[in-house]
């Protein structure tokens, strides 16, 4: 157990941030709507705590930093995405469907090219050497687990309220929703935002994490991932991003596990190690063909729900 | 002031197609007053228009006095006019229940926040919308269904369910666009019947589209005939039955 954690320290850590963003892809969603700014967020927020913790806060070279300094990034970043979220989702949640898709792809971009030409993001190097609050990456945990398990706790505390079921209402049609005094517009944008603010704070720990931080992150290639977490995992429940956030995460390292067991001939274990891409576009591809609601569907929760209750009397 | 929706000059139209040409009525406080006319007469445009969903291209409706003409949908449903869709739109993946629930919306509160802390404000507001809601459900004979979801009810069993829904808003004015659609006579019989008890005990106004003529002449103080967008005829059921205009236009051979 002790080796598999040394091992896997890296992996499992980013399994759990990847839930943890995979959330903010579906609190839009709750709302109907397809987002994929979160990206942008996360990368904006993990600017901020690479420029806080490198340039602002002065912390004397040996000795750990401080994970109080971590914690104010943390709340930093997370505002500053949500005032950006705020001002971005005003106007961009006008749009719908595939527009709103687009236009949020296209504010990724945009930040990814400010951040590339900025003095203060370090250009296309990027910010690099900023301090380890921790002495072994598996201490992580310590800030990255409270922060999924606040954000799912945050979600299914939002589902069965009066907030929480206008989002739905959107979603399940906009029109009769805002006939019956649902504002479509505040409703989208709250979503919007509280999903930047998300993402936002998983972006000031995983500056941190991976050490450095660079246009390089929160790119395009993270929209994709995101909507394959949301789209295997599952859409219509919170349970579903985070299951997809973490198996989608592990999913590389167990193939490259699997490619290393021996007898397998060359040509495949080959396959399987570097194929891992094919293998995933192909998982997602069949995923959405034959389990079009993902892994974790309301169906299947109700059942296990259902098959706790009488067990328990 | 016993008007309580004033459609004053309401003209609506789509490219070439005059859907709403120079509407003018008025609806007073208590009255059941019906709509009727035949296929694309306008009566459901007319419908979007009060409730918002549709802008109107010149003039003006007023609510209680107020100038409501171009107010967003969900401003109109916050003035207390609620109403159901001829197509019926309910939230379909969620129960009967939930479904009633969302329309307690613009008579409640809590804020995002202080649902997720579960704040006491916000627990009771919680309560008093589940009672509220099953209340609701009762007066439309549907509390044994209420967590079914709303998508596997019989089509008559989601008419009654949309009523219940936009009783949730605690409406004055109620508008009904074609309730019986799709009913059998016993089931027709007994919408009548609920038409009326909450009329009577929520002290509604109801304005009502109905194709069913026995039901709407049965049921309305008044009845406003559209045909091509313009009001062709307003009068009590028994004036509109034989004017001639209606006769020929909608009424024709059937009476």
């Amino acid at each position: 157990m002790a080796t598999f954690l040394a091992t896997y320290d890296f992996l499992l850590v980013s399994m759990v941030l990847a839930a943890a963003l995979a959330l903010t892809l579906y609190l839009p969603l709750m709302a109907g709507q397809l987002s994929v700014a979160s990206p942008g967020f996360y990368a904006l927020g993990g600017y901020t705590a690479a420029i806080l913790s490198t340039k602002v806060f002065h912390h004397p070279a040996p000795g750990l930093y401080p994970v109080s300094l971590v914690l104010v990034e943390i709340v930093v970043a997370a505002v500053v995405s949500g005032v950006l979220g705020l001002a971005v989702g005003i106007p961009a949640l006008r749009l719908r469907g595939i527009f709103l898709a687009l236009a949020t792809i296209a504010f990724v971009q945009i930040l990814g090219v400010v951040a590339l030409n900025l003095d203060v993001t370090g250009g296309a190097i990027g910010i690099f050497g900023i301090p380890q609050p921790f002495s072994s990456q598996m201490q992580y945990m310590w800030l990255a687990i409270p922060l999924l398990v606040v954000s799912m706790l945050f979600v299914a505390r939002l589902e069965p309220t009066r907030a929480g079921r206008a989002l739905v209402a959107l979603r399940e049609d906009e029109l009769a929703a805002a006939a019956m005094g649902v504002n479509p517009t505040y409703h989208k944008v709250l979503a919007f935002t509280a999903s930047a603010v998300l993402a936002g704070a998983v972006g000031a720990i995983s500056a941190h994490f991976i050490n450095t931080w660079n246009s390089r992150q929160g790119t395009f290639d993270t929209s994709v991932n995101l909507m394959a977490f949301v789209l295997v995992g599952g859409s219509r429940t919170f349970v579903g991003p985070v299951v997809g956030g973490l198996v989608l995460t592990a999913l590389p390292e167990a193939l490259r596990g699997i490619a290393g067991l021996g007898g397998l001939p060359t040509w495949f274990a080959e396959f399987l190690r570097d194929g891992r891409l094919i293998i995933f576009g192909v998982l997602i591809a069949v995923g959405t063909i034959f389990f079009p609601q993902g892994l974790i569907t309301p169906a299947l929760l109700r059942r296990l729900a259902g098959r706790r209750r009488p067990a328990a009397r | 002031m016993s008007d309580l929706l004033a459609v004053d000059d309401v003209t609506c139209s789509f490219g070439g197609v005059t859907a709403v040409s120079a509407v003018s009525f008025v609806v007073t406080r208590g009255e059941l007053f019906g709509l009727i006319g035949p296929n694309g007469a306008g009566k459901t445009t007319l419908f979007n228009i009060v409730t918002g969903l549709t802008a109107p291209n010149t003039g003006h409706l007023r609510y209680r006095g107020e100038d409501i003409t171009g107010l967003p949908p969900h401003r109109v449903a916050e003035r207390g006019i609620a109403r159901t869709f001829q197509n019926v739109r309910l939230f379909g993946e969620l129960t009967a229940l939930e479904n009633v629930m969302i329309a307690r919306h613009v008579r409640t509160r809590s804020g995002l926040i202080s649902g997720v802390l579960g704040l006491a404000g916000s627990r009771r507001e919680e309560r008093d919308t589940h009672e509220r809601a099953a209340a609701l459900l009762a007066l439309v004979g549907l509390a044994d269904r209420a967590e079914e979801r709303a998508r596997n009810f019989a089509y008559g069993d989601q008419r009654r369910l949309e009523i219940a829904r936009a009783l949730a808003l605690e409406p004055e004015l109620l508008l009904l666009d074609e309730p019986a659609a799709g009913m059998n006579t016993g089931e027709k019989r007994a919408l009548s019947e609920l038409i009326r008890d909450v009329r009577a005990r929520l002290g509604l106004t109801i304005l009502l589209i109905e194709h069913h003529v026995p039901l709407v002449m049965d049921l309305c103080d008044r009845i406003a005939v559209l045909n091509f967008g313009q009001l062709i005829a307003l009068g009590p059921p028994g004036e509109v039955q034989t004017h001639p205009a209606v006769v020929e236009a909608y009424l024709g051979d059937s009476v």
